[in-house]
């Protein structure tokens, strides 16, 4: 079990997280955007959903979403669900284009980021709280995605490295014989 | 290239259900989840430190070049609306502790009797849904769930959860909060409307509200001179619970000084001629003390229960009786917690003042929208009341 975790993703993606949900509740909750808190770790997990599909925007978003839900107090879980969200859906639109452009991932990633902030409240009223919406949710799930889009350029290597996702490795088809 | 499989959606949905399991017993509570989430704190602990250390300059940086000059004007304004108040300040601590020395004598209870516990804000919600803080004080200070929690200028919230040296505070914006309150109907009389405070940088105030102050500072800020007899008292800021607040973390707190000047009449009664009787031999002249009888301020009250309404919205108080021969409400009334056997705040803690009064048909009463007295985007000092319920207590 040992091992198999230590040749897993989570030993590299962990620590990583720990990082950027301290960097999420030190600067970015005083330097905002039009009064809006940047969400680098639901960045960081469309990163992960975007470069490396639906299924490990998923565990990123899953395992993310409980450290951020352990440390911010929130309902265990309900970070979680709307991270995987979001994640899910970054994956899912990179199956769009076979390689896509680094313009295109961010993207992505801004639309992955949108979906699951746009998630956030909605898992909360599902959990019986009252008015969970912000007052200008529209602006909130755009500067958050929009600032996803921008850190994606850093977030998505970061996130290949933290995930061990490999880049496509395309290969000549090999020669038809003539006939 | 990303795959989509059948095998993939399945991690999927068994990563959901996961996170539904845990859902759910976090929220029926689980002493394991609990612990858990004890100990991933503590091991946050250090990495939050260490990246707070290499983050601080940049976000030093980055609020130089965004609020130096907000903040440099605010400043100058802020001189001048301290300077206006250094003159109310001593006659506000004489009214506070006639007010306490008057319910110590009716027996009546006082919110100088209840301890308190000093904390500062060190940490803030780090997403755009919660309106909760956090504090450097726990449960090894003697801090509950459930406690309110004040600053200066009135409630600000109450612990909802409690860890060893750190508690999270849920502010009375939160959508979650509720308290029991009271609006004491007719003290807004001339007040009108009030001006809803919006977010801005960096300390809450517009544009707007600072060109107002402004321009207050500017036609009504006294200068007295210098004078003999004037009375000089050193004073500090008075807190809603009649104990002394510390300003901030700097040895050098420059206190404040109120100088209270001789009244004219002292004057006026030096220059003029002494009595004398026909024999020329001064008559000596007996002062009668004259007593102002002042009627009593009958205030109505009203109760209600106050809701926050998330970030941005003004809190709202509902469940008022609509009841006009009793109390008639409207924009400046005061609002104070209600307290009670089952309230988790004792009563006469300031809370706000009425914004906005909405009527609603039937019999559900008004709902009013209430400005909070204290600024909840600069918390700082705060202070925890260690207050339980009376029937937490009577158990």
């Amino acid at each position: 079990m040992i091992a198999a975790f230590l040749q897993s993703s989570l030993i590299r993606l962990i620590p990583v997280g720990m990082v950027v949900i301290a960097l999420q509740r030190t600067i970015l909750v005083d330097v905002k955007v039009a009064g809006v808190v940047i969400q680098i770790v639901l960045a960081l997990v469309a990163a992960a959903g975007a470069s490396g599909g639906s299924e490990k925007g998923a565990v990123a978003g899953f395992v993310l979403g409980l450290m951020y839900d352990l440390v911010e107090g929130t309902p265990l879980g309900s970070s979680a669900i709307a991270f995987m969200l979001g994640g899910v859906v970054a994956g899912l639109l990179a199956l769009i284009a076979a390689d896509p452009q680094w313009w295109l991932k961010a993207i992505f990633v801004g639309l992955g980021a949108m979906t699951g902030e746009a998630a956030l409240p909605v898992v909360r009223l599902f959990i019986g709280e009252e008015n969970p919406w912000p007052a200008d949710m529209a602006k909130v799930v755009g500067v958050v995605a929009a600032a996803a889009a921008v850190m994606s350029p850093l977030l998505v290597p970061l996130s290949r490295w933290c995930l061990k996702i490999r880049g496509p490795n395309w290969v000549a088809p090999a020669e038809q014989p003539t006939v | 290239m990303a795959i989509y499989t059948v095998g993939r959606r399945q991690v999927i949905v068994a990563l959901l259900l996961t996170a539904a399991l845990l859902l759910t017993l976090d929220l029926r509570g689980n002493p394991i989840l609990d612990t858990i989430r004890d100990g991933f704190s503590r091991a946050m602990a250090p990495v939050e430190t260490a990246t707070e250390v290499v983050a601080r300059p940049m976000e030093r940086a980055w609020n130089s070049y965004s609020n130096y000059d907000d903040l440099e004007r605010e400043n100058e304004l802020l001189r001048e609306v301290i300077a206006q108040q250094a003159g109310n300040d001593a006659a506000a601590r004489a009214s506070v502790i006639d007010y306490q020395l008057l319910l110590a004598l009716n027996n009546l209870p006082s919110l100088s009797g209840i301890e308190t516990e000093k904390a500062q804000v060190v940490g803030v919600a780090s997403n755009n849904i919660d309106q909760v803080v956090e504090i450097n004080k726990g449960s090894d200070q003697g801090i509950a769930v459930g406690m309110p929690v004040v600053n200066q200028a009135g409630l600000i919230g109450k612990i909802t959860q409690v860890n060893a040296t750190t508690a999270k505070v849920m502010l009375v914006t939160d959508p979650r909060y509720a308290v029991a309150v009271e609006i004491l109907a007719g003290t807004g009389e001339g007040l009108g409307d009030l001006p809803v405070t919006e977010n801005t940088t960096p300390s809450g105030a517009t544009p707007e509200e600072l060109d107002a102050i402004e321009e207050a500072a500017g036609t009504t800020s006294t200068t007295a001179p210098d004078a003999d007899g004037a009375v000089t008292s050193t004073t500090t800021p008075l807190d809603v619970f009649g104990d002394e607040f510390p300003l901030a973390e700097t040895d050098d707190q420059t206190p404040t000084t109120t100088t209270t000047i001789a009244p004219d009449d002292e004057d006026e009664s030096v220059d003029a001629p002494p009595v004398t009787d026909p024999d020329g031999e001064p008559v000596p002249t007996t002062t009668l003390p004259v007593t102002t009888t002042t009627e009593p301020i009958q205030l109505e009250k009203e109760f209600g229960t106050l809701g926050g309404r998330g970030a941005g919205r003004p809190p709202q108080i509902s469940f008022i009786q609509n009841a006009p021969s009793l109390a008639v409400l409207e924009v400046g009334d005061l609002v104070e917690t209600a307290g009670g056997g089952d309230s988790l705040a004792p009563p006469n803690i300031p809370v706000g003042r009425v914004i906005n009064r909405a009527d609603r048909p039937g019999v559900a009463g008004p709902l009013l929208e209430i400005e909070l007295t204290a600024d909840l985007d600069s918390l700082n000092f705060v202070r925890v009341v260690l207050f339980r319920p009376l029937s937490e207590v009577e158990q």
